[in-house]
């Protein structure tokens, strides 16, 4: 699914050169439950953000479905992500002015779905989250791992093919967090490819390859049993 | 405390280049429009003030009042009213009468034509003008006396000393010698009377005219009256009195019974010099409505600017919560930090009103050509402006910074600093105050396009004859019964000339008329105004006879007689239809004996008064002198410049002595909406200011929103949302403001304008497409702002708004 080749992303300011990826290469089928680890600056979150189209590399190679896909434009990019790809970030991302199933219903609205799809669609993944009584409340009326349900809701409304997830545990404390990794792993149980980057080491071990990264390079792959 | 909130301030300033720019231009363009406009109306208030007996000089009016007509005077008096009511009443310490006219002048050799005024010697024992040369007390006692301001003796002689020269002045039919006694300063621009060149009335009463007025208390020759009354004097408010008094030398007014009294009744009043320039009643006299509607203008711009700072500084509250809650926590009392907010808005509105008295001054010589005025920022001549100015800067500072002010220093710590308090942006308050900015910008717009709708209308109207290409000479004092058949002889065979013809009145604005007192149907007086021309004055001018016929030379009784009649006429006045009219003959109200007129025709209605009145009764008649004061030439259309140049030189021919003058018509009448010209040129350019200072706090405040939303951006943008997604999710927000302004604005500037043109007899229809077009022009402004903005924050990376979360 997806194929990286000498990636390179390099951040400039007038004085300082920071390389971010170096030349780096990976490999993710259809189906994996990747996690990538490393320590703060590693340039794991960079990778996310190229992988998720948020980003582009500056030299390399990206292969999404065999698509060469480094180079598209901002459209392009917009138009491939909406319909592939979902997002959970650390701090959930929730748009505070909007209710839970409003937050969940964006994707979809985006995307073009009739707005009686939509609320199908919504209400389905609302109930799987087991959110639904929560449907009409704002994001600062829920604890921090009901948010966090919600931010998978919405990364998954739109049967993505693969989800990126950005720390999803870090915000939230281990009951919360243990409930966000069994969401995703009965995702990727369900077909959803899964790329997660995170410092637990527990969490870490629900995927089934660990890549670990240093100075914007893999130094190491683990293949959990 | 002081120094410290100063140097926060500063530092806040300086941090917040872009917000603390718009905020400066846009105040100070605010305050520089208000100054101006203060400016004006200090000036217009000031009229007259600066004379030292200014509270007991009054000007003599004739005062009308009666039933279904509006009451109102004219400042236009007997010649014999003055001298009489000195030396009737005890009270009146001096009494001047002052009358203007034409004249022809002549300096070593070289003739030119100017104005003189005629007064009488009293004239600096009652009005307060300086004199640089020449005893005030004595200057004017000889006939053969004459004063001129520091101006003219510049213009005439090169120097102002010119007392003893000798200055030659033709007012009736030959040049007579002059000596100056005196040069005065100039007159101020704020002062109603207004000379150049004086000499003593008792050289006027000599002439022609002057003579056959002097005792007839029925005639006027356009001349005012003024009088200084001793210190106590109650005379001004004693009506019975002055109604004494006019009976006395009106006998004929005296009511013989109840039945026969007059429709409407005539009163001399004494009104003060003060009220002069700011009366509407008396003819002459400004509105005071405009200068107050001038200063709602200027306060609506000046409470956009102020607005503009208050959202700006509302917007940028969320970036400085954090700020708030740690001085709180830190100790700082709410009034400290209310006084911290009140000294960056002050400090602002001290730098923004040093700018706009800059912009002021620098914008002051376009503002004397918009207004018509020669306005200075003199603190010594206006003191009250040193004060108003002051008061101006601190009023802005406390309006803009106090709603900040309370609502940021209300901050409760505790939540500021777990981030629970969102202010920034576009809360209820914001949102109100930038649709109250475009209520004012939007109703401005629509008031300036309905004015120069109207203004258009009056231009282009037919007013009932042809006003294009007639040339009006003006005749001064040649001895126009000889000249004007040898002039006309001149020139009326020559292509280029149509016809040619005169009359004893001009046509346009400035102009003047003429008219009596005829009994109408129902045996009351009406005034119709009258109009002595030559035999082909109505043909020439393409006015149209629709009953009867015009006059005809060959018949002597067109000349003492006959009369032709406007439609009006015809029916206020003779109360009978067109063919009835024909024969039947119009009768003097009261005065000394015309015969009565016969008419002859009737002609079509036409606006020889601007259309804010209904066409009034006139008569035309061909008197048996004809004393022409104008000559008409009607011209093929096309360039002018020969066809001129062939009545220049024939003029220079037949009178090498006098100036050839002349005007185009059309522009007299175009003359006639100087002041709506002024008036849409002042709103339009309000408007325009206005649209652009709501746009400047409209492009600071999307700025801000986009800061504030830059989260929410980011996640859209992950989430699919394209860039113009992102640009209409930006826009529509304040579109739908706009749009509510729109809806406010336009019932309120409907209202106005309808009721301002009230004031025309004829006038446009207020269409729709007017509010439409201003909406649509609101909406693109503010679009086109705001996507500058929107786009900026639709094309930014949204990792980068996410990782600061």
């Amino acid at each position: 699914m997806i194929k990286i080749r000498d990636l390179e992303k390099i951040y400039r300011t007038e004085e300082v050169e920071t390389v971010a990826l170096n030349k780096i290469s990976i490999d993710v089928k259809e189906g994996e439950f990747v996690a990538i680890m490393g320590p703060s600056g590693c340039g794991k979150s960079t990778l996310l953000n190229i992988l998720g189209l948020l980003d582009d590399p500056d030299n390399g190679s990206f292969l999404f479905n065999n698509i060469e896909v480094a180079h598209f434009n901002e459209r392009k990019r917009a138009d491939l992500r909406k319909h592939n790809i979902g997002f959970v970030f650390q701090s959930f991302n929730l748009i505070d002015e909007l209710t839970v199933f409003e937050n969940v219903e964006l994707p979809l609205i985006y995307t073009g779905v009739k707005a009686g799809d939509r609320k199908k669609r919504v209400e389905e993944v609302l109930d799987k989250m087991q959110i639904m009584h929560r449907r009409n409340h704002y994001p600062q009326q829920l604890s921090g791992g009901q948010q966090q349900r919600v931010a998978v809701a919405r990364a998954v409304v739109n049967n993505p093919k693969l989800i990126l997830a950005d720390e999803p545990t870090g915000n939230l404390d281990s009951s919360n967090g243990n409930e966000v990794m069994t969401l995703l792993t009965d995702l990727n149980e369900q077909g959803t490819t899964i790329i997660m980057v995170t410092h637990s080491e527990h969490d870490a071990r629900y995927s089934h390859r660990i890549i670990r990264m240093l100075d914007g390079q893999t130094v190491l792959e683990n293949i959990m049993v | 405390m002081l120094k410290h909130y100063i140097k926060i301030a500063l530092r806040n300033l300086a941090q917040q280049k872009v917000l603390t720019v718009i905020n400066i231009s846009g105040l100070s363009i605010g305050i520089a429009c208000f100054s101006l406009f203060l400016l004006y109306a200090v000036n217009e208030f000031s009229y007259d003030r600066f004379h030292t007996n200014a509270n007991r000089i009054y000007r003599i009016v004739e005062w009308w009042e009666g039933e279904g007509r509006e009451a109102g005077g004219s400042g236009s008096v007997c010649t014999p009213v003055a001298p009489a009511m000195k030396k009737d009443f005890p009270d009146v310490e001096y009494a001047v009468r002052m009358r203007g006219t034409g004249c022809l002048a002549r300096v070593n050799n070289n003739v030119f034509h100017t104005s003189i005024t005629f007064a009488d010697k009293d004239i600096f024992h009652v009005f307060s003008f300086p004199l640089l040369y020449g005893n005030s007390q004595t200057v004017l006692q000889d006939p053969r006396h004459i004063v001129l301001t520091k101006e003219k003796a510049l213009q005439l002689f090169g120097t102002t000393n010119v007392v003893g020269k000798a200055l030659e002045i033709k007012t009736d039919t030959a040049f007579e010698p002059f000596t100056i006694s005196g040069v005065a300063e100039n007159i101020p621009a704020n002062s109603s009377v207004q000379f150049n060149i004086l000499c003593n009335f008792e050289h006027f009463a000599q002439t022609t005219m002057v003579q056959e007025s002097s005792n007839n208390w029925h005639m006027t020759i356009g001349m005012e009256a003024f009088v200084q009354l001793k210190p106590g004097s109650r005379l001004a408010g004693e009506r019975k009195r002055l109604a004494l008094f006019r009976l006395k030398y009106l006998p004929d007014e005296r009511p013989k019974a109840k039945k026969e009294k007059e429709a409407v009744q005539a009163s001399f009043r004494l009104q003060p010099l003060r009220d002069i320039h700011m009366n509407p009643q008396v003819e002459g006299g400004n509105n005071p409505r405009n200068i107050w509607i001038l200063i709602t203008i200027a306060a609506a711009v000046l409470i956009i600017a102020c607005i503009n700072f208050t959202t700006l500084a509302i917007g940028r509250s969320a970036g400085r919560a954090k700020e708030i809650g740690l001085r709180k926590v830190m100790g700082s009392q709410r009034k400290q930090l209310m006084g911290q907010f009140l000294a960056e808005s002050l400090l602002l509105s001290v730098f923004s009103a040093v700018a706009g008295l800059v912009l002021a001054y620098t914008l002051l010589p376009l503002f004397n050509q918009l207004a018509d005025r020669e306005l200075h920022f003199s603190l010594t001549r206006f003191p009250e402006l040193c004060w108003l100015l002051t008061g101006l800067t601190v009023l802005a500072g406390l309006l803009a910074g106090s709603y900040p002010a309370l609502v940021l220093s209300a901050f409760k710590p505790v939540e500021v600093l777990k981030s629970k308090i969102r202010v920034g942006g576009s809360n209820l308050f914001t949102r109100s105050l930038v649709t109250l900015q475009f209520v004012l910008s939007i109703g401005l717009i629509i008031s300036t396009i309905i004015i120069l709708q109207q203004l258009s209308f009056m231009r282009s109207k037919n007013i009932g004859f042809n006003k294009e290409n007639v040339v009006m000479i003006n005749t001064g004092s040649i001895d126009s019964k000889k000249i004007y058949p040898l002039y006309k002889q001149a020139i009326e065979s020559n292509t280029g000339i149509v016809s040619v013809t005169a009359a004893e009145m001009g046509l346009g604005s400035n102009e003047g008329q003429m008219g009596r007192g005829y009994r109408n149907y129902k045996g009351e007086v009406t005034g119709v105004i009258e109009y002595p021309g030559d035999y082909n004055f109505l043909n020439a001018m393409g006015m149209q006879i629709i009953a009867g016929r015009n006059f005809n030379a060959a018949l002597a009784s067109d000349s003492t007689n006959a009369i032709i009649v406007n439609e009006a006429l015809v029916r206020d006045v003779l109360g009978t239809t067109i063919t009835d009219a024909l024969g039947k003959q119009l009768v003097e109200g009261k005065g000394n004996g015309r015969k009565p007129q016969t008419i002859i025709g009737v002609a079509h209605d036409f606006n020889f008064e601007d259309l804010t009145r209904a066409v009034r009764p006139q008569l035309f008649y061909r008197p048996a002198n004809l004393n022409a004061s104008r000559f008409f030439v009607r011209l093929t259309a096309g360039d002018p410049a020969t066809k001129l140049a062939l009545l220049n030189n024939t003029w220079k021919q037949l009178v090498p002595d006098a100036p050839f003058e002349y005007s185009f018509v059309d522009e007299k009448f175009d003359a006639f909406y100087r002041s709506e010209e002024r008036w849409s040129a002042i709103a339009g350019w309000a408007g325009g200011i206005s649209i652009f200072l709501a746009c400047l706090g409209l492009f600071g405040l999307a700025a801000l929103t986009a800061i504030n939303r830059t989260k929410e951006i980011g996640i859209r943008k992950v989430m699919g949302a394209t860039v113009s997604q992102v640009v209409g999710l930006l826009s529509k927000d304040f579109i739908k403001l706009i749009a509510v302004a729109l809806v406010i604005a336009s019932p309120l500037a409907w209202y106005c304008m309808h009721n301002w043109l009230q004031a025309y007899a004829w006038r446009i229809n207020i269409t729709w497409w007017v509010f439409a077009l201003t909406g649509f022009f609101a909406i693109l402004v503010a679009v086109t702002t705001i996507s500058f903005q929107a786009v900026r924050a639709a094309l930014a990376n949204p990792v980068v708004a996410l990782k600061n979360e």
